[in-house]
């Protein structure tokens, strides 16, 4: 402590860190940071900065909040990996299945991934594993007649995994890079549903399992992501209505408890309201100026 | 599970008081910060969070315990009466003709909610209409028509309308016959400007004796920015929670309920037209706290 003291610099101790630390536990808390995700992330920075020493001229808490920024940091920049790399590196046909509890927009990413997988030259084919929903089969046909994609669908109440498997055979016969698979929305409360996912899984056996999810989505995300990543192992997530959230602390949640890369960013209804998603930009508007 | 953890660190800290008769400024801290993070882990905005804590500490403070009651139980009836305060009861929705118009975000559940309250009413001897003006989702119109047909229910769309506005003219007009006619309408967010001014559009057409916000059970701290813009546009006399049958404790309508000074009127439970519940406090807090029943032993003490 005297030397620390001879070279300008004060020890950080643990009352020093309570009020920082508890403030920014409130920010992430406004943000959607699920509350044990939050308090696991803030412990590691205190653990960190516990008998560290600062310069006179910083405060405690301008440290503890860029200690937290390189934590958040590691939490979002998990297993991020090149896209479109990974697809190229793959087998054709591609096989993309898409999960995620109601209505977070699993249906309209899809049509936008098509359309970016367009746009860089690949060609999919879409297969509508929601044979439950009312007006399911109507709405992912109207995206396809659109974007001007095969649509594979069966009658409603059929076996979801049989219209994939239908999707890859298709694919494989017409020389088509990519299969996009649809399933219903579920949420992860319902036993039968989650099975009826494992199904699909096994059946299908993807290249790539993409969790959907929304940005406006709060502490409940914890759960459901680690559920649905339980079922049917994920490869990353998509987040979508970000236009509608201006913090998206749910993204933080989902990669932590998945351990797996949130990949794109929804920003809109349009087909080209799909993002690259940039670890850096959300951290900063969650802690940045 | 992390909630249940919550849920009986809760009910721990209680237990640590139940024998006490007096309880010290410590111990109500203790509580509240108890009850702080039940709300947090519930979704209800972190604002409303601390001025309810604020209101609770006090009161448990500086009201003296009914004679014969602990602690524990006196702190607990203070937290109850509070939330009762705040939520207030069921939306009044007489059984008699009205208009109902359904906002909300994209995927919140409007257009599966306008199906169960119409299959609601006519279980109550009225008879329902509903009227789709979702022009932009694709499959919207059809989704709402099998809806109404699995509910058995009055519906009005134009499958190649491109005027929601118009198309909601032509509804009402359509469905005079009806007593309750039911709006549904495209899912839009306060940022978005054209389709906030559409929705005054609509109002101002159906002119709708109840407006109605249909929230996700799982939506986070958003809800206030959100309730408050269609507050401010249209108007919100209720808020329907859907997905209650998952795991979100939906404290995004608490938010709601207080940023557009209403209540909530209608609870999803599931994708059926049969899942849909009348809203009733006591049972809604439980959950939000986690714990078992309040109102049993706010009316005890
Ligand atoms: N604002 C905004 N809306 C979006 C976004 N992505 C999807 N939506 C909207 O969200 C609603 C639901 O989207 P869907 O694609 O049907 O969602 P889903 O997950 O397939 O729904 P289910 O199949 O019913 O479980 C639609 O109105 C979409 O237009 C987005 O990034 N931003
Ligand atoms: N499990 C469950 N699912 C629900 C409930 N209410 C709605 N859903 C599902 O949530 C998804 C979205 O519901 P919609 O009724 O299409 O939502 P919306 O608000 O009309 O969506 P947009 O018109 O695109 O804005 C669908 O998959 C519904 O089946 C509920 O209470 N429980
Ligand atoms: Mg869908
Ligand atoms: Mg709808």
């Amino acid at each position: 402590r005297a030397k620390a003291f001879a070279t300008g610099r004060i020890i950080i101790e643990e009352e020093d860190l309570e009020e920082p630390l508890w403030e920014l536990e409130m920010a992430l808390l406004e943000s959607d940071v699920e509350m044990s995700v939050a308090e696991r992330i803030l412990e590691n920075v205190r653990e960190n900065m516990l008998g560290e020493t600062r310069k006179q001229v910083e405060t405690t808490g301008e440290l503890v909040e860029s200690a937290l920024q390189d934590a958040l940091l590691d939490v979002i920049s998990v297993g991020q990996f090149d896209f479109q790399r990974r697809i190229e590196g793959a087998e054709p046909p591609v096989v993309i299945v898409f999960t995620g509890v109601n209505g977070v927009g699993k249906t309209t990413s899809i049509a936008k991934l098509s359309e970016w997988l367009a746009d860089r030259g690949y060609s999919s084919v879409l297969a509508n594993g929601d044979t439950y929903r009312a007006g399911a089969n109507e709405q992912i046909s109207e995206h396809a007649d659109r974007l001007g994609r095969k649509l594979i669908s069966h009658e409603q109440g059929g076996d979801p995994a049989a219209v994939i498997y239908d999707g890859v055979e298709y694919a494989k016969a017409n020389d088509v890079d990519i299969v996009l698979g649809d399933t219903a929305g579920r949420l992860h409360t319902s036993d039968d549903l989650m099975s009826q996912l494992e199904k699909i899984d096994r059946v299908v056996d993807p290249d790539l399992t993409l969790f959907v999810d929304e940005a406006v989505a709060g502490q409940d995300a914890v759960q459901r992501a680690k559920q649905f990543n339980e079922a049917a192992e994920i490869d990353g997530t998509i987040l979508t209505k970000a236009d509608a959230d201006s913090s998206g602390g749910a993204a933080i949640s989902i990669a932590y408890v998945t351990g797996k890369p949130i990949l794109f960013l929804g920003t809109g209804q349009e087909y080209d309201d799909l993002e690259r998603f940039d670890p850096e930009e959300l951290v900063d508007r969650l802690v940045g100026e | 599970m992390v909630l249940d953890d919550l849920g009986s660190s809760l009910r721990g800290t209680l237990n640590d008081l139940r024998g006490k008769s007096r309880i010290d400024e410590d111990d109500v801290g203790e509580v509240v910060k108890q009850i702080q993070r039940a709300l947090l882990q519930a979704d209800v905005e972190v604002g409303l969070v601390m001025e309810l804590s604020d209101s609770i500490e006090q009161r448990a403070l500086s009201e003296d315990p009914p004679a014969g009651t602990t602690a524990r139980d006196h702190v607990l009836k203070i937290v109850y009466e509070e939330l009762v305060e705040l939520v207030g009861e069921s939306t009044e929705l007489p059984l008699e003709p009205q208009t109902i118009m359904l906002a909300g975000l994209q995927g919140s559940g409007k257009t599966t909610t306008a199906a169960k309250m119409a299959w609601w009413f006519s279980k109550k001897g009225l008879r329902p209409a509903v009227i789709q003006t979702d022009t932009f989702r694709p499959g919207a119109y059809d989704q709402a028509k099998q809806m109404c047909e699995r509910a058995e229910v009055e519906f009005y769309g134009d499958p190649d309308g491109d005027d929601p506005v118009e198309i909601a003219r032509e509804g009402m007009e359509a469905t005079e016959d009806a007593d309750v006619r039911i709006v549904d309408t495209a899912g839009r967010h306060a940022l978005e400007e054209d389709l906030i001014d559409e929705i005054e559009e609509i109002e101002a057409t159906v002119a709708p004796d109840v407006s109605l916000l249909v929230l996700d059970a799982a939506i986070g701290q958003g809800a206030k920015d959100q309730a408050r813009e269609f507050e401010r546009s249209v108007g919100i006399e209720g808020v329907v929670i859907t997905k209650l049958d998952g795991t979100a404790k939906g404290g995004g309508a608490l938010t709601a309920v207080n940023e557009t000074d209403s209540s909530i009127a209608f609870l999803g439970t599931g994708e059926t037209v049969k899942d849909i519940e009348r809203f009733e406090p006591s049972g809604f807090i439980s959950r939000l706290l986690g714990m078992g029943d309040l109102k049993q032993l706010s009316e005890r003490v």
